[in-house]
């Protein structure tokens, strides 16, 4: 029988690489370059997180006929759009959500792209289980759902087995802003976590509970990566 | 000729077609990105198998495809 203390040694260690507040674009091309690096097998599962300023991206699925106002006051808003490969319609990120890229190879985690879905909001429900609000899923409509309001989004690219983008939670967004979309293609509410509860969170504890669950759910122990090398280095 | 099949993606049923990286006739090389496939709000991509020239594409783009169908031949 394997004691407690072999069953944390054999956790995959897994880099944990906090961004702060980033434009998406720069997220956006460092997601590539670790991408390939992942690939290439010279960097270990790596999970950004980061804070993005207001931007909306549109997936594969996606157009931007369900962008509810003209460009024109997106430019005046500062906002701006991307076109992306991951999966999914559109969506908003931007300040107070949680965003949380995972560069990882599937074919440790049994090469199951349901599966990796699964546990992308399991991450979301297991942590906001522990907050006492019930969330879940809803049949054939990915991510994270409180009762008819949408907390979480999922959206992910696989190539070659090694994921990259993934899941957004809202902990206190501009509402706003999702207003001016059609979030996912359809006409659906979004919620943020602090409407939910009286004490109201930080985007730090947040990432520190979903980091949590993500390490139960993919058998990771985590450690601290320097972003600023990251960012500098040249490979 | 060398078949290009939906390769086992895990408890998943079905993808749909979003686009095709290479077209008929292209010449491809093994290992590179083909054809990309979403399900459950996941794009996956689909690489070449082998080189060669992409001789027939058998799934248009907004196609449904299942797990082992054949998607395109490769000469």
């Amino acid at each position: 029988m394997s004691s407690w203390l072999e069953l944390v040694e054999n956790k995959l260690e897994a880099v944990h690489l906090p961004l702060g507040r980033v434009e998406y674009v720069r997220t956006y091309h460092l997601q590539a370059r670790l991408h390939e690096l992942r690939c290439q097998g010279k960097i270990a599962d790596t999970v950004i997180t980061v804070e993005h300023e207001p931007v909306f991206t549109i997936g594969r699925s996606g157009s931007a006929s369900n962008l509810l106002v003209p460009l024109k006051v997106l430019q005046h808003e500062g906002i701006s759009v991307y076109d992306t490969e991951r999966g999914g319609n559109i969506t908003y990120h931007g300040p107070g959500q949680l965003v949380v890229y995972p560069i990882i190879d599937l074919r440790s985690q049994g090469c199951d792209l349901k599966r990796y879905i699964r546990n992308l909001e399991q991450s979301v429900i297991g942590f906001l289980a522990r907050l006492g609000i019930v969330a879940e899923r809803r049949a054939g409509f990915p991510g994270v759902w409180v009762g008819s309001r949408k907390i979480a989004s999922v959206g992910v690219y696989v190539k070659r087995w090694i994921t990259r983008h993934g899941l957004a939670l809202n902990v206190d967004v501009n509402k706003c802003h999702f207003g001016m979309i059609n979030p996912c293609g359809m006409n659906i509410e979004v919620v943020s976590l602090n409407e939910l509860t009286k004490e109201k969170s930080s985007l730090a504890k947040v990432r520190e509970g979903i980091l949590s669950q993500m390490e139960q759910l993919f058998g990771w122990r985590f450690v601290e990566g320097d972003a600023q090398q990251y960012w500098e280095k040249d490979w | 000729m060398t078949e290009v099949c939906l390769p086992d993606l895990g408890e998943i049923n079905e993808v749909t077609v979003v686009d095709w990286l290479r077209q008929e006739g292209e010449t491809v090389v093994a290992g590179e990105g083909l054809v990309e496939v979403e399900t459950e709000k996941t794009t996956f991509v689909v690489e070449a198998p082998q080189d060669g020239k992409l001789a027939l594409i058998v799934k248009k783009k907004g196609d449904k495809a299942r797990i082992n169908e054949l998607l395109a031949r490769i000469s």
